[in-house]
């Protein structure tokens, strides 16, 4: 059974949007994937700042 | 010696505050009036509201940092400008009633050569019947507004954690109180760390979580929802919006109107006109925001209040206030320097400042309730403004009254958001947000308002983990400690 699927059944406003998987899910806590991720994102929000100062 | 009066010891005023009186030195006074005697980092309420942190982690005295960096400190609120001084004086000043143990209600006159106002948002929860009196929260729902509400909405948090335990199924509603309120970005983030802290509870499958608010779509969040490239597609913060919502068994109530608040129960009212009630054991609602209740008189006494305020009390700057309908609206609608345009001496900043109109497209039901956000100025934004403003006030000082004025439009400045979805610092979530322009600008961006190169949001624990370091990093930046000013606002 794929646990990650089971709301959408619940009613029609979670039947018409998209669920995340349970990989998506998983990489969301992958501390390998999210350390990538919090330098990717830093670098990110730093060159908004420095657009917006 | 010129006098810069600060009204608010909030983000932005704080950092006003602390940049004039960095570059003024001594050779000039810089005195802040604020009714509170301790700094509130405001994002970390939420995790004080779900009993993740104390009171203590999210506020400290602001009177020791002030001495140290020899600033005037007045913990007073205000109450009347008066900028064309009186009969018998010309200088300017301000009315201030202290807050202060021992001199509570003392009324001083206090002069100033610039003045800026930073009051923020007065908390207007009388806007809603039964959801509280002018700005005192009511007795049927919690706020996250401030650190003490926040105590308050955690105690009644754990009751209804308790409750469900005992096995009494719990309904929790979460969002917006009015119409016209602000600060969805709050509610977000409480009603996912409620969820999130239920699990960790083990009573997630006895709560009926549901969001309440007045957007039009989830994921507007006050600045008309923001398109991001997610797979090579650019997309709507609607869609991942409704997917965490979905993914979290949390539904939602859309473009709606709280009405009226009653002990259990609220009534709200949609775009399509109809009205319904609504239930709840456990509710968080936002309350619209005003500006505060600040007056303004002329030099013979005669009010001048609303020749200086909107009518929603925040202050007139140099926005274009007469743009008309939503398709005329622009970019260069919105103020650059935040100077009055009646009195160049005064500024406003942060939410202080009345905004032209709304970045979120205007909406009302056929009753003609108006059912949309407000702008929100969050904490970037409130800052840089608050920079901005203390910049162009120290160089009339030092300049000379035809000095540049320095510029922070809202259309022309990005914004980092992190909107927690559960604290955790091995399994918590975050969705960090970045969107330039903050204030979309249809003809530079045809289609989406923003540059999609640098507007992007991404839940996951980095996202918390980058929450978590910003609750460190500006507490650390204002109370002013070594190396305070390589912190970008």
């Amino acid at each position: 059974m794929k646990n990650e699927e089971v709301n959408f059944a619940k009613n029609d406003q979670f039947n018409l949007t998209m669920i995340p998987g349970k990989f998506a899910r998983g990489m969301r806590t992958c501390k390998i994937w999210q350390l990538f991720r919090f330098a990717v994102i830093n670098v990110k929000m730093l060159i908004v700042v420095s657009k917006s100062h | 010696m010129a006098r810069v009066v600060i009204m608010g010891g909030g983000v932005s005023g704080h950092t006003a505050a602390t940049f004039a009186k960095k570059w003024l030195g001594n050779d000039h006074e810089v005195v802040v009036v604020t009714p509170n005697s301790q700094w509130n980092w405001i994002p970390s309420n939420i995790w004080v509201g779900v009993g993740q942190m104390n009171k203590e982690d999210v506020v400290f005295p602001l009177a020791p940092v002030y001495k140290k960096a020899g600033i005037d400190f007045r913990q007073a609120l205000a109450v009347s400008i008066h900028p064309e001084g009186k009969a018998d004086s010309d200088t300017p000043y301000i009315v201030i009633e202290s807050t202060k143990e021992g001199s509570t209600g003392e009324k001083e006159e206090l002069t100033y050569d610039y003045l800026i106002n930073a009051t923020g948002p007065k908390l207007n929860f009388g806007a809603t019947p039964g959801l509280g009196e002018g700005s005192q929260m009511g007795t049927h729902t919690v706020s996250v507004c401030t650190a003490d509400h926040a105590v308050h909405a955690n105690e009644e948090l754990q009751k209804t954690f308790d409750r469900a335990k005992a096995g009494e199924r719990q309904k929790i509603l979460i969002g917006t109180g009015h119409g016209m309120c602000t600060c969805q970005g709050a509610a977000f983030e409480y009603i996912f760390n409620i969820e999130h802290e239920a699990k960790k509870a083990g009573v997630r499958d006895m709560l009926d979580i549901k969001w309440i608010s007045n957007e039009a779509f989830l994921g507007d969040f006050g600045m008309g929802g923001l398109h991001m490239k997610v797979g090579g597609y650019a997309v709507s913060s609607k869609l991942f919006a409704e997917s965490l919502y979905a993914e979290r068994d949390v539904q939602w109530i859309i473009g709606a109107h709280t009405s009226k608040v009653e002990a259990g129960k609220i009534e709200y009212e949609l775009l399509d006109g109809t009205s319904h009630e609504e239930e709840f054991d456990f509710a968080m609602l936002i309350p619209p925001f005003s500006g505060v209740d600040l007056t303004a008189a002329a030099k013979d006494g005669s009010d001048i209040t609303s020749q200086m305020f909107a009518p929603n009390k925040f202050m007139k700057v140099d926005a274009k206030y007469d743009a008309g309908a939503y398709e005329n609206w622009k970019a260069s609608d919105w103020p650059e320097t935040y100077q009055t345009p009646s009195y160049k001496n005064i500024f406003a900043c942060g939410i202080a400042f009345a905004p032209p109109h709304l970045i979120s497209k205007p909406m009302s039901s056929p009753n003609g309730t108006p059912i949309n956000p407000t702008p929100p100025r969050t904490g970037m934004p409130a800052g840089i403004i608050g920079k901005a403003v203390a910049h162009s006030v120290c160089d009339l000082i030092k300049k000379g009254a035809d000095a540049e004025l320095h510029k922070a439009s809202m259309a022309e400045m990005g914004a980092a958001c992190v909107a927690s979805a559960g604290k955790g610092i091995l399994n918590g979530s975050a969705a960090a947000m970045t969107v330039y322009p903050v204030v979309p600008d249809f003809e530079k961006y045809p289609g989406t308002g923003r540059d999609t190169d640098y507007t992007f949001g991404e839940i996951g624990l980095a996202g918390h983990w980058i929450k978590h370091i910003l609750h460190h990093m500006f507490i650390y930046k204002a109370k002013l400690k070594p190396g305070w000013t390589l912190i970008p606002e």
